[in-house]
């Protein structure tokens, strides 16, 4: 998995995400939209059940939840589909000399994309619920990298799995549910109960969302602290995953 | 690699040395978690193992035209998919040279949805090329394939014939240091193989390799400098091709003894 064989392949990497994107939408009617209309819609009930019956105490709920649900939406699919990928490619991976980070790597790209495109009903929504647009927002760029390579690592360390046994997708589809729970996406971190608050705070998951969400919710950059932390852990993720992805690459042609 | 050895000092552009391939039998595929677990405890019962390739060497020059020849089943394919990097052998060392081009099976790298013409993209992204490279050499590909008008329809609608030309068309638009192939100019007709055959003497004039898999003995004694012979995964002969086919032809007479003339089969 050199990185010049990846170059070689950028325009194969650039199809592959193109692809992707067609596929995704030619099956339903309203297209693009839906990538906007989805997260908005989630929006909406999470508002309704947790601002209006559980009556969480937070200014701006929809800002703060439709923040963390982009953020989950892009990390949770990019996982799935990352993990889906070597075998719904396994006619090309058995009879081509492809690098096979491609598959992987191009479905993440894609994942951004959709990212990108759910971006547009957020700003929307901050304008309409006059929530203060401040300088903050142009830091986005950086968190959203941030969040791409965390997602990437563990999609190169999950996609080997996953060719191994199929099995594994089942499993990673439930702990993904725990995961959510366990990340303030929709809830604010005070509602935890002091004894088990240690277990949100040293989720990694938490630290690459809360350097998405506070340039958004909060306005302001996150504290260098949090922003190293968060660009530790996705370094060390896209290390673990590129050498997992690199050890068991050669093998996973016998496999899918 | 060394750059010696050979008539005229060609390069090597294929090197195997002591090349093995093992699969692990189709049960032991698609495991569950539990499956494994109870396996691993116990691994040496259950792994099968079932080997493709034993021993295999093999030096390919550029310009030369190896024929592989052998019974179905005897490793022809396992020894294309090692050379061409798809599968990484069990055991021993593989090198090429240069850029491979590969077509290991009809229609590989085709999406039989798309045209025939978006297929030329994707198909020759997969085999390495950028978009720049592709778009230089639409044209000719689109030519060579005598495809016409239907080169803007869905590969579905296709002949295999069709298919055939196409994959070659798009494999050579480029001279590859390595062109491999596995019988997929078998369902071409005869005006398309003459044709590739020219091409071919055209691609090794400019220095390609040529692994040729065929049952086709008459075409591999046309085509092929050189042999080898596959037998149960190892290497039974390998030689100047008109040896080499006499002697695997004597040897399947002999094993299929009464009904004679079953050629190569």
């Amino acid at each position: 998995m050199s990185l010049n064989a990846v170059l070689r392949y950028r325009d194969l990497v650039l199809y592959l995400v193109l692809r992707d994107l067609k596929v995704r939408y030619r099956r339903s009617s309203i297209g693009f939209a839906w990538t906007m209309l989805q997260p908005l819609l989630s929006m909406l009930v999470l508002s309704l059940v947790f601002a209006h019956i559980f009556r969480f105490e937070i200014d701006n709920y929809a800002v703060y939840a439709l923040a963390g649900l982009l953020f989950w939406n892009f990390f949770s699919q990019s996982i799935v589909t990352s993990m889906n990928s070597l075998r719904a490619n396994a006619g090309l991976l058995t009879k081509l000399p492809v690098p096979k980070v491609v598959f992987p790597l191009s479905t993440v790209l894609a994942g951004l994309i959709n990212l990108m495109l759910a971006m547009v009903p957020l700003f929307v929504i901050l304008i309409v619920t006059g929530h203060p647009l401040r300088p903050s927002l142009l830091f986005l760029p950086v968190a959203i990298f941030v969040a791409t390579l965390f997602t990437f690592g563990a999609g190169l360390l999950l996609a080997p799995l996953a060719a191994f046994f199929s099995d594994i997708v089942e499993l990673v589809g439930v702990l993904l549910t725990l995961a959510m729970y366990m990340t303030p996406v929709f809830y604010p971190m005070d509602i935890i109960p002091e004894s088990l608050r240690w277990a949100v705070r040293f989720n990694p998951l938490r630290s690459i969302l809360e350097v998405f969400r506070d340039p958004i919710y909060y306005g302001k950059v996150p504290p260098v602290t949090h922003l190293a932390v968060a660009v530790g852990i996705s370094l060390v993720a896209v290390a673990i995953g590129a050498f997992a992805f690199r050890r068991s690459s050669d093998r996973i042609a016998f496999y899918v | 690699m060394s750059e010696r050895r050979g008539g005229g000092g060609r390069r090597t552009v294929v090197r195997l040395e002591g090349v093995a391939l093992c699969y692990r039998l189709a049960k032991q595929r698609h495991v569950s978690i539990k499956e494994f677990a109870i396996h691993w405890m116990k691994r040496a019962l259950i792994y099968e193992k079932l080997w493709a390739l034993r021993g295999v060497d093999l030096h390919v020059l550029a310009g030369e035209r190896l024929g592989i020849i052998g019974r179905n089943g005897a490793g022809k394919s396992s020894l294309l998919k090692v050379v061409s990097g798809v599968l990484k052998p069990t055991e021993g060392r593989v090198e090429t040279r240069g850029h491979l081009a590969p077509i290991l099976e009809l229609g590989t790298g085709f999406d039989y949805e798309l045209t025939g013409l978006e297929n030329i993209y994707l198909n020759a992204l997969l085999l390495g090329r950028t978009r720049r490279e592709i778009d230089e050499r639409v044209a000719d590909v689109v030519a060579f394939s005598e495809l016409g008008d239907f080169i803007h329809s869905p590969i579905r609608n296709y002949s295999s014939g069709m298919i055939a030309r196409l994959g070659f068309s798009i494999a050579t638009a480029w001279v590859p240091d390595v062109l491999i192939l596995d019988e997929v100019l078998a369902v071409g007709d005869a005006h398309f193989i003459a044709k590739s055959r020219q091409r071919l003497a055209e691609l090794r004039a400019a220095g390609t390799a040529l692994l040729l898999v065929s049952h086709d003995l008459d075409s591999v004694r046309e085509t092929c400098d050189r042999c080898v012979w596959i037998d149960g995964g190892r290497v039974a002969a390998e030689g100047p091709t008109d040896e080499v086919v006499e002697r695997y032809r004597a040897a399947t007479a002999a094993e299929d003894a009464p009904p004679a003339a079953a050629a190569g089969r």
